[in-house]
């Protein structure tokens, strides 16, 4: 029997490269470059996740779905820990997608203000809790326009999914997850500072980048002078981390299982 | 582009191209100015040089020629402007960079200096502005800075000339060196592929491969224009991009992105070392009050009255001891020399070349231009006139426009022409248009605003407000117009730097106001002259009276100006600050009264662009449609004018 795991890599390549209009099934078997290559791809017509017709691939729905979870699961975790944690995502991620519940995942959009894209700038997935927009106290970041002035944050991650040339822009002037940057003002267009200049942006271009409700200090020794101390107090426990050790045992009985 | 050779090209010794590359505001201009003596407008805005400008020097014995170009973000180019300093770069290969970095900014330059370093060119780094780091308590560790680029830096503060010597010292001992960032195997197999399909004659291949990976929109048209590479090597390159990126597992761009920032961030968080904090709130509490409509806006009315009282009670006042103790003693002497006819009148009559020639260029206008152009100079230096574009911005989005094409509209306050060139920096068509037409329309530059309120000022104050806020309305309404005219396009991005506020350095204003009068001079002086001798023409043939005549209905009916102001008109052609002499003149003379004052000044301020206004015009839209909007302008600035005249006379 192969193992799920396998089968849900290859459900996520696929879905890259659905993404990227390819659709042929050698494609798929050469990037993923295993010795069971038949073996995976019988199981999965079996199971009805994929259909092959002239050697081109496609999703089942039940397929899709799942992709759609894994895929989901994936880039939010990078997200996570890029972001949060400031940490690889290239390493830490690709396990992740394999043991998070449904439940585990949405706590993580939540927390991360229902990112769209991964900080590879491929679109996420939406879950449930992205469709009711959920905001709670559990929420971590926030939109840049909801910025009080005079307040600094740190930027969590910039939304810019096929707005190539904008977020060219704004990392030119780098703004990018990790810095900090100062609310100068609000209206009648938004002023920040961020790296030693003052930068004016219209409100939908400040709606998609998000800073971090409460600032931490872990990512760079470097602060800006104007930040005072009360603003920065280390991180409480975000309320996901009590849930995720429920997660966690929810996900050990699915792995079992498996 | 402006290509100026300050002597003539010395054939057989070779000639070091330097260029001087850096972000925008970060004293590329002024680093140029100390290093060839010549002068280039420097001022504290984006956007100032939009050109560039080459001179010829000698710096330690070799024959340099020094190119001051606009400013750059990186090489990854996302605006007109900025491809046009890239294709320098690229295809004018300088043989060595000077990077001004502004150490304010460090990130942000770090990131260019990523650029640069990679196109394996002699590079040289002046770490400028260190007053003001220093001022916002950094300190900066130019030694680690060296130790990591490699290359010189040298830490200047180019605003005194501080380490001019130094950076000049350096520059010939300077060497390239090679840096390359190694990136996935995915990436890499794409760039190599890429590079195969490059011609082998062109350089800094990697670059430009990683360019076209990128999606660098200006760049496949660069290699068309300048390395003339077929169709068929442009769709090949396109297919190789094409498979890149669906090879790999992300965004390219991001990828690459985030690991200059990870490079950038390393270097900065050593090179950055915290003195005590003191904070810089003063400039950024002005900054922001500026800004703000509740506080702005008196501001900039209080600046307005300042910039009225000066011109009325300063400039006005100097041109008329000037006209006593100056004018009046010559057209003496020669009224006892050459008795009244025919040279009489050439050289001091109505049309004579001294009196509506010299004497209304140096005693007429250079006064009133020399005490405005101070006080417009010292808000450029502090960083004033960019921040109006935030204060304004509101308005003109009503007017079909966004932010982005805010800044060449306050631009245009300082100088029509150059704004009309910064559009170049605007995506959107629709708005370039609108805003090349806006720019041209009502808009007085900051000679003509200097001379309006001179002549408004005479009238009191009431007459300058009258006729501002018409000139405001008029621009307002063709924006409207304008915006309900145009087809519909989706809105730019707006994300704009602002500069810092800085405390202006008198020296600074000073030297500035006198290149800015001599270059008035240089170019008027010729023109008003020539003008005086056509008038004087067209007077003693009777072409003037017939035209006047012809006129009549127009300028005495509709805009009920006296017939001398068909002189004003006709100068106004030539020059604008000629045609302000004239109505002095006549205000003088008492032959207008205070409504057809205020109508002469906003028609001769809407009336026909000035002619390099027009030329900039012709550059960014192309002839056709240039004439088209002049007439557009002419006709609307009559009509309105006309308006104008019957409002008054049934309002007063
Ligand atoms: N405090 C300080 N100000 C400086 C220094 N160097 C330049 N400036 C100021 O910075 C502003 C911009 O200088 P410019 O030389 O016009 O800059 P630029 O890079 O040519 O700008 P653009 O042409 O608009 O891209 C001016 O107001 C200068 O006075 C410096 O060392 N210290
Ligand atoms: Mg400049
Ligand atoms: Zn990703
Ligand atoms: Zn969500």
């Amino acid at each position: 029997m192969i193992k799920a795991t396998e089968k849900e890599e290859y459900l996520e390549k696929l879905w890259n490269m659905k993404e990227n209009n390819a659709d042929d099934i050698n494609q798929l078997t050469s990037a993923m470059n295993s010795d069971s290559n038949s073996s995976v791809i019988q199981e999965m017509l079996v199971e009805n996740l994929i259909i092959i017709n002239n050697d081109k691939v496609a999703f089942t729905d039940t397929g899709e779905e799942k992709a759609r979870k894994i895929i989901r699961a994936h880039r939010l975790a990078e997200r996570l820990i890029f972001d949060a944690l400031g940490g690889d995502y290239e390493s830490g991620a690709c396990e992740f997608e394999h043991i998070v519940n449904s439940e585990l995942v949405d706590s993580i959009c939540i927390l991360l203000g229902h990112p769209r894209e991964c900080p590879h700038g491929r679109p996420i997935p939406e879950g449930d809790c992205c469709k009711s927009a959920v905001k709670t106290a559990e929420c971590a970041v926030m939109p840049l326009t909801e910025m009080e002035p005079q307040q600094s944050s740190r930027v969590a991650y910039v939304n810019g999914y096929q707005k190539e040339s904008r977020l060219n822009k704004i990392d030119d002037l780098q703004i990018r997850s990790g810095v900090m940057i100062r609310m100068e003002q609000k209206k009648p267009a938004i002023v920040i500072q961020c790296e030693g200049a003052d930068i004016a942006l219209d409100d939908n271009v400040a709606s998609d980048i998000y800073v971090w409700k409460e600032c931490t200090r872990y990512r760079s020794k470097f602060e800006d002078s104007d930040i005072k101390a009360p603003d920065c107090v280390p991180p409480k426990r975000f309320g996901f981390m009590r849930r995720a050790r429920f997660g966690r045992k929810a996900c050990n009985q699915g792995c079992n299982n498996g | 582009m402006a290509i100026e050779l300050n002597s003539q090209r010395m054939e057989n010794i070779p000639i070091t191209k330097i260029g001087v590359i850096g972000l925008p505001n970060s004293g590329k201009t002024q680093v140029y100015n100390y290093l060839t003596g010549t002068y280039n407008v420097v001022a504290n805005s984006l956007l100032t040089t939009i050109e560039y400008k080459k001179t010829l020097c000698e710096i330690d014995g070799h024959a340099c020629e020094i190119t001051d170009t606009p400013g750059l973000h990186e090489l990854y180019v996302q605006s007109h402007e900025e491809a046009s300093t890239r294709e320098y770069i690229l295809s004018e290969n300088p043989d060595i960079i000077i990077m001004c970095m502004d150490s304010t900014r460090l990130k942000q330059s770090l990131n260019l200096a990523i650029d640069l370093l990679e196109l394996g060119k002699p590079l040289i780094i002046a770490l400028n502005a260190l007053d003001e780091t220093n001022r916002r308590g950094i300190w900066l560790d130019s030694k680690k800075l060296l130790h990591f680029l490699r290359v010189p830096v040298i830490e200047t503060i180019a605003l005194n000339g501080q380490g001019i010597d130094e950076l000049k010292e350096a520059l010939f001992k300077t060497r390239g060196i090679k840096f390359e960032f190694q990136y996935d195997q995915t990436i890499e197999d794409g760039i190599t592929q890429i590079m195969d399909r490059l011609p082998a004659n062109i350089q800094n291949q990697r670059k430009i491969a990683t360019l076209v990976l990128m999606n660098d929109s200006y760049i496949l048209d660069y290699l068309i224009r300048v390395n003339e590479i077929s169709q068929t090597d442009i769709e090949e390159i396109n297919t190789c991009v094409k498979k890149t990126q669906q090879n790999f597992p992300g965004n390219i761009n991001r990828v690459i992105n985030t690991r200059r920032s990870q490079w950038v961030d390393d270097i900065a968080n050593e090179v950055i070392q915290k003195q005590n904090i003191r904070p810089y709130e003063v400039e950024k509490t002005i900054a922001r009050l500026c800004r703000k409509p509740s506080t702005g806006i008196p501001i900039l009315l209080l600046i307005v009255y300042i910039m009225y009282l000066a011109v009325v009670n300063l400039a006005n006042v100097l041109a008329s001891w000037m006209d006593e103790t100056l004018w009046v003693p010559i057209s003496n002497v020669i009224n006892s020399f050459i008795s009244p006819g025919f040279f009489n009148d050439f050289l001091i009559g109505d049309y004579g070349i001294l009196s509506l020639g010299l004497a209304n260029a140096f005693i007429t206008v250079l006064p009133i231009l020399s005490v405005f152009f101070i006080i417009y100079n010292t808000l450029e230096d502090i960083g004033y006139i960019p921040n109006l574009c935030i204060l304004t911005k509101r308005l003109f989005e009503k007017v079909g426009l966004s932010g982005a094409s805010v800044m060449p509209l306050v631009l245009g306050f300082g100088c029509k022409t150059m704004a009309t060139l910064t559009t170049k920096s605007l995506t959107s068509k629709r708005e370039r248009y609108i805003a090349i037409y806006l720019i041209a329309f009502a808009i007085p530059c900051a000679a003509q605003m200097g001379l309006n309120i001179s002549i408004l000022g005479r009238m009191g104050f009431q007459a300058f407000a009258i006729t501002f806020f018409v000139l405001s309305i008029a621009e307002i309404s063709a924006g409207m117009i304008l915006n309900l005219l145009l087809k519909r396009e989706e809105k730019g991005d707006f994300i704009q730097e602002l500069p810092p506020i800085r405390l202006p350095v008198p020296k600074a204003v000073l030297v500035k106001t006198y290149y800015r009068l001599i270059w008035f001079l240089e170019e008027a002086l010729p023109v008003f002259i020539y003008a005086a001798v056509a008038m004087f023409i067209l007077d003693k043939t009777g072409l003037l009276m017939a035209s006047k005549i012809f006129l009549s209905p127009v300028i005495e009916g509709w805009l009920g100006l006296p017939l001398e102001m068909v002189d004003a008109l006709i100068l106004c052609m030539a020059r604008h600050e000629a045609a302000a002499g004239l109505i002095i003149k006549l205000i003088q003379q008492d032959m207008l009264n205070w409504v057809q004052c205020i109508v002469a000044v906003t028609i001769t301020t809407m009336f026909i662009p000035c002619f390099a206004n027009i030329v900039a015009m012709a550059k960014e839209l192309g002839v056709f449609k240039t004439i088209i909007m002049t007439i557009c302008i002419n006709a609307s600035a009559f009509f309105l004018a006309g308006c104008l005249n019957w409002a008054l006379i049934l309002i007063f």
